[in-house]
């Protein structure tokens, strides 16, 4: 049997369509990419509950007041979940996919419907476009189309084809003969027959169609997740990479939702726009009475709702729009009258920052404007884009709960004030209680009890879940939840009576000024390191005044100046906080060319920063943790980075094509061998930041006398035969099957597994709980070794080769466009405990705080910034 | 005002090389014969002419090829050989468009199965010829109405063909095809799904409105009693030929050949026949020399039989003008009835001698 070289001619064909086409598919992806933004930035742009409530108005008009309250609480709980903003993305990924298969979909489906030979043809391309498995295509369509959206797009189109162009010639087809028959027998013109009687009886099968292709666009969702689309198949990805079932969950359930309603909708409107559809409805409504649950609106009132929530959300977009332009002429002018807004919460170091920073801009020809909020209030404005900036963000624990609500659409641009921390406090005269430790065995003295503040304020969290377990006092005292006031209300209680009592405090407080309190020391550091003082921008503040945002990032203020400035402002008294700023200033000469430099010198952007960054990242610990602190570092530097997080195979395709800028996983000269030789003509290795990597086999500590690889002899037995492999074609794998079995005389005894990474740590898991024996392919470094008691067997053939290092690549023309960064990135090392160290943090404070836990460790590794970035 | 419609050596072959089946049917190959080699000969030379205002019945089994002949008159089926006529036209000559308004504005259909338009409302479905012709609405909608009415289906306009029962379903296709005035109308076996009470009523309609609209009409069906009911002329298929084209006397009297006698033999002949099909034309020339009642040849053959019985000898059948041109004896009444022309034979009996005498007589 000859070999019949179907893949060289598949590689042939794409590199020929690269090479001749390319225009085409620029053509194509211009159109997805045009629809799919337009179509995410409407859905993006209101605030959530009133799209929302957009959403069940338009359920309550197709299907009634049920349907209605339903997606309010669907869609509310995915609010609630803060998915909203991906499962918009996801929305739109798979509206535009909709509309766009519908365009190609329903004319074909016609054409098939009224040829047999057109039929014949497209009924095996369909077969083929349905079954081809994903992956397949999706790097084909990165290669034509680039990472994001359109690629996601093409993939979710191929896939959902299918029913359309089955159904609307199902349809079609299926219109009564004589009907046909009947209208060419009055002299119906084929195109009036097809409009005024094929394609109005065909309408519900087709629309049934519709519903297929959304539901099918949505099952996709999670693959195209893969390429960069984000949106929840991002979530999902994301979760499976880490084994995280919790926030699998949550996306899948979003997803769901969203399918359910997308579902419903559809077969809805289905009913309402074929003629038959809408006869049947009006008479299984007429048969079953007046129910206020299936009752629906008439549509003027539905209109009237939608359009009514539409310009409320519409109005709330436009506020911080409104800005007039006052010139205040200067040798300074940099803000050239531009208006920045700036919000804050009535506590001195706020209000003494913000008018700092107002009075800092004015100067600089901005027309600043100070408003006071209380916090709630001040992160839903700022999310909103109606206030600028914000200077007294306490993070990460303070205001943990806005900015798990608003992160996302908030920039940080960093820490200015460290010096707070939180802790236990108690009334002075209380001799013999000085730290934490100190508590445990007095529960008697303090009745149990320890005053808390709100349950949701995120001290309250940390007392709960860390403080009280690292001193042992959570099976002595109780933390009595309650609120501010009353906490204080309290405290002033019993030091009016001289009675003993605990409370939870901050510093800084008024409480420590006005009242004899004694701080309780933390000798293990439970507490962490205390809130710092962020200064955080609505999203996209930076991109619109690149110049403020640099001064306000690099804005630092030591105790000194902070009290200071307080001390001065208070003395002034309300409504003169600007003068005593003046008063100050002048007294500290120097401080505004520092904190707002005209020049352009020292720490100004690189002018190759001003193309944004396109960073790949996969879902290992690894990656991500040097992923977010590039880009924290280089955001520092004025660069401003795109991150996605895609699969192996796509990242160096993209990579090799130019759409990626870099990546700092890649694994070589073994784990990713394979796609680095197929794309090393188009790809530059920016060196190794990371050396101490390893491949090996695991088994789990509790297999006591399996300690190498040659140990493993014999015992088939004790494995089931079977060595729990990774993604076949990995180099690893490669390396296992070919290399360390044979050197070891395993390969006749073991079968080596193949499947998934997630697959084989979710068999770790399993035969870990069971206590099992189990042998695994891992590498270091990997969260599995801190996570699971796993013994590395040691390799004394050196089967496995010289160990891979961690490199980082980049596409061919990044050393041009980025030389600067080129130097920075080719010096760059990390030691294996700053990896592990900031892993650990991004472990520690969870998904969607990598950003937070870079900004931590940072704090903690102050050399870190100028070594990454020398200047 | 109407027009006369004329078939010449019409063919339709369906499947492979059909100019190639044409000549050899021509040549007098049998259709069996063809149907083995993968081509099926529908009809088969096929000729008639309709006149204006007559009801042209096709009548034969299923698969004999009618439906197919009917399509091909209003060109919904392209004849594979021979020409269609109609109103100074060549139907298998002109280009699609010209067919398409020649329909719309000339030729209506009725069909079996109604073919009304579910997604219209009964006056829609009415004015759709019209809407084809592109009339303006009000005029259209006036035009339906008045056809509904027409068809007795005043104060159903609004409502929706699932509604109505299938007579009155029918009726609406019925109203369709005349609304647009068109001088031809096709019928496919328009009344064959309806129940039996409902098809006489709707034979009855036809007849009723055929006196008032005298359009040409050619009327599919497998019942040769509708047939006869309702055909000026009938014409019976058998496997895709004409076999006999005649009137329903013709037809039941002089059958073709075996097939059709064996047709006709379940056909009430009592109402079909009259005076003029069953009288004998051997006169001696006294027969109406009394003052007994007497026919026309026109006298259906009922009622012929009421007279036979009152009146003691042969009924004489004068025409018009008063003048004797035959006889019915009561034995050929009987005779007609059986199907039965034959002489009686003889009796060994005594008590049927009287009889003898009477039956020597005629």
């Amino acid at each position: 049997m000859p070999r019949i070289p179907l893949g060289d001619w598949v590689n042939e064909a794409v590199d020929w369509l690269l090479d001749h086409v390319a225009w085409l598919f620029d053509f194509l992806k211009t159109v997805f990419t045009g629809t799919y933004d337009g179509i995410n930035a409407v859905l993006q742009a209101p605030e959530p509950l009133l799209l929302v409530g957009i959403f069940a108005v338009i359920a309550f008009w197709l299907r009634g007041t049920l349907a209605g309250v339903l997606t309010f609480l669907g869609f509310a709980f995915i609010v609630s979940m803060e998915l909203w903003e991906n499962a918009m993305i996801t929305l739109a990924l798979v509206l535009v996919a909709t509309i766009i298969a519908l365009v190609v979909a329903v004319p074909v489906g016609i054409w098939a419907a009224r040829s047999d030979r057109v039929s014949g043809i497209v009924r095996p391309v369909l077969d083929f476009m349905q079954t081809l498995p994903a992956m397949i295509y999706l790097i084909p369509a990165i290669l034509f189309f680039g990472t994001g959206a359109s690629a996601g797009i093409v993939a979710t189109l191929i896939f959902a084809l299918a029913p359309g162009v089955r159904m609307t010639e199902l349809g079609i087809r299926q219109v009564d003969k004589e009907l046909v028959e009947a209208a060419e027998a009055f002299g119906t013109s084929p195109r009036n027959t097809l409009l005024r009687v094929q394609l109005p009886l065909a309408l519900p099968t087709v629309m049934a169609g519709v519903n297929q292709v959304i539901m099918l666009g949505l099952s996709m969702a999670a693959i195209a997740g893969m390429v960069g689309t984000g949106g929840l198949g991002g979530d999902v990805n994301e979760a499976i990479g880490q084994l995280n079932v919790g926030l699998g969950s949550e996306s899948g359930v979003a997803i769901v939702i969203l399918a359910i309603y997308l579902d419903r909708m559809t077969s809805a409107l289905g009913t309402q726009v074929s003629p038959l559809g809408r006869r049947a409805a009006a008479k299984a409504r007429s048969t079953g009475g007046l129910k206020i649950w299936s009752y629906r609106p008439r549509p003027q009132v539905a209109v009237i709702g939608v359009v009514i929530l539409a310009l409320v959300a519409g109005g709330m977009g436009m506020f911080g729009g409104s800005g007039d332009t006052e010139s205040v002429a200067d040798g300074k002018n940099v803000g050239q009258g531009k208006k920045i807004t700036l919000g804050y919460v009535p506590w001195d170091e706020g209000v003494a920052s913000t008018f700092l920073w107002k009075e800092i801009l004015e100067q600089r020809g901005y027309e600043a404007e100070a408003k006071q909020f209380d916090a709630g209030p001040l992160y839903t404005s700022l999310a909103q884009g109606d206030i600028d900036v914000v200077t007294n963000s306490w993070l990460p624990t303070t205001h943990e709960q806005y900015w798990k609500k608003y992160g996302d659409r908030l920039d940080d641009l960093g820490s200015w004030y460290d010096e707070t921390s939180l802790e236990l406090t108690v009334p002075a005269y209380m001799k013999d209680v000085n730290t934490l430790a100190d508590l445990k065995g007095k529960a008697d003295l303090f009745n149990g009890r320890i005053t808390g503040i709100e349950s949701s304020a995120g001290e309250m969290a940390l007392l709960k879940s860390k403080v009280m377990g690292a001193y042992g006092l959570q099976d002595e005292y109780k933390v009595v939840d309650s609120s501010t006031p009353a906490m204080l209300a309290e405290l002033k209680r019993a030091m009016s009576k001289k009675e003993p009592i605990v409370v939870t405090l901050w510093s800084p407080h008024w409480a420590y000024n006005d009242y004899d309190l004694k701080k309780l020391k933390d000798p293990k550091g439970a507490w962490g390191e205390g809130d710092g003082v962020h200064l955080l921008s609505r999203k996209g503040f930076a991109a619109d005044d690149p110049t403020a945002a640099r001064w306000m990032k690099d804005f630092k203020l030591t105790e000194k100046q902070l009290t200071s400035l307080e001390a001065e402002i208070n003395k002034s008294g309300k409504g003169k906080q600007q003068e005593a700023v003046r008063t100050w200033l002048k007294a500290n000469p120097g401080v505004v060319d520092k904190l707002a430099p005209v020049e352009g010198g020292s720490g100004a952007t690189p002018a190759e920063a001003k193309r944004p960054l396109d960073v790949a990242w996969f879902p290992w610990e690894e990656d991500v943790a040097v992923t977010y602190l590039w880009k924290n570092v280089l955001e520092r530097r004025g660069y401003k980075l795109n991150l996605k997080q895609m699969d192996v195979g796509p990242v160096y395709t993209g990579l090799a094509t130019g759409d990626l800028d870099l990546n700092f996983d890649a694994w070589l000269p073994h784990a990713q061998k394979n796609y680095w030789d197929k794309h090393k003509n188009n790809l530059t290795d920016l060196g190794t930041w990371y050396e101490p990597t390893s491949l090996e086999i695991a088994v789990p500590s509790y297999v006591k006398d399996v300690k190498s690889l040659a140990d493993l002899k014999g015992k088939a037995d004790l494995f089931d035969g079977k060595i729990i492999g990774i993604e076949p074609g990995t180099g690893q794998m490669q390396l296992v099957k070919n290399d360390v079995m044979p050197a070891y005389g395993l390969q006749d005894e073991y079968e080596v597994v193949d499947g998934s990474t997630p697959a084989m740590l979710a068999e770790l898991k399993r035969a870990l709980a069971k206590k099992e024996p189990i042998a695994v392919t891992l590498w270091s470094p990997h969260w599995a070794y801190s996570e699971y008691e796993l013994t590395k067997l040691k390799d004394p053939k050196k089967s496995f080769g010289a160990n891979n290092t961690i490199h980082t690549i980049s596409s061919k023309a990044f050393p041009e466009q980025y030389p600067q960064l080129t130097e920075w990135i080719k010096n760059f090392r990390m030691s294996e405990d700053e990896l592990g160290t900031l892993e650990a943090e991004i472990k520690d404070r969870g998904q969607g705080h990598e950003e937070e836990a870079v900004a931590a460790w940072l704090e903690e590794h102050p050399g870190m910034v100028g070594r990454m970035t020398p200047q | 005002m109407s027009a006369r419609l004329e078939a010449e050596n019409l063919y339709k072959v369906f499947g492979r090389k059909q100019d190639q089946a044409v000549e050899r049917l021509r040549q007098g190959t049998d259709r069996k014969e063809l149907h083995a080699g993968g081509t099926t000969a529908a009809v088969i030379d096929a000729s008639f002419t309709v006149e204006p205002g007559e009801i042209f019945v096709v009548m034969g089994l299923s698969g004999s090829g009618k439906s197919t002949l009917l399509r091909m008159l209003n060109g919904l089926l392209e004849p594979t050989a021979g020409h269609v006529r109609f109103g100074g036209e060549d139907l298998t000559e002109i280009s699609g468009r010209r067919l398409r308004e020649v329909r719309s504005r000339k030729i209506s259909m009725v069909f079996q199965h109604f073919a009304l338009f579910p997604h219209r409302s009964v006056r829609d479905n009415a004015a759709y010829g019209l809407e084809v012709q592109g009339v303006p609405r009000a005029e259209r909608e006036r035009r339906a109405d008045e056809a509904l009415a027409l068809c007795g289906l005043a104060g159903w306009e609004k409502s929706w063909p699932d509604e109505l029962s299938g007579g009155m379903q029918q009726r609406v296709g019925l109203a369709r095809a005349l609304a647009t005035d068109a001088d031809l109308l096709l019928m496919d076996e328009s009344f064959s799904a309806l129940d039996p009470l409902i098809r006489r009523d709707m034979q009855d309609q036809l007849i009723e409105l055929q006196k008032t609209l005298k359009k040409t009409i050619v009327f599919i069906t497998h019942d040769l009693n509708e047939a006869m009911r309702l055909g000026d002329r009938i014409a019976v298929m058998r496997d895709g030929r004409i076999v006999q084209i005649g009137t329903a006397q013709d037809i039941l009297i002089r059958p073709a050949n075996e097939y059709v006698a064996s047709f006709t033999q379940d056909v009430d002949r009592s109402r079909v026949l009259t005076a003029g099909a069953v009288m004998e034309t051997e006169l001696r020339g006294d027969e109406a020399d009394c003052a007994c009642e007497t026919a026309t040849p026109a006298t259906p053959f009922t009622e012929l039989c009421a007279i036979s019985t009152r009146v003691p000898h042969p009924v004489a059948v004068l025409d018009g003008d008063g003048d004797l041109v035959g006889v019915v004896p009561s034995r050929r009444l009987i005779g007609f009835l059986g199907d039965e022309r034959g002489e009686a034979g003889t009796c060994d009996s005594p008590r049927d001698k009287g009889g003898e005498k009477v039956m020597s007589r005629a």
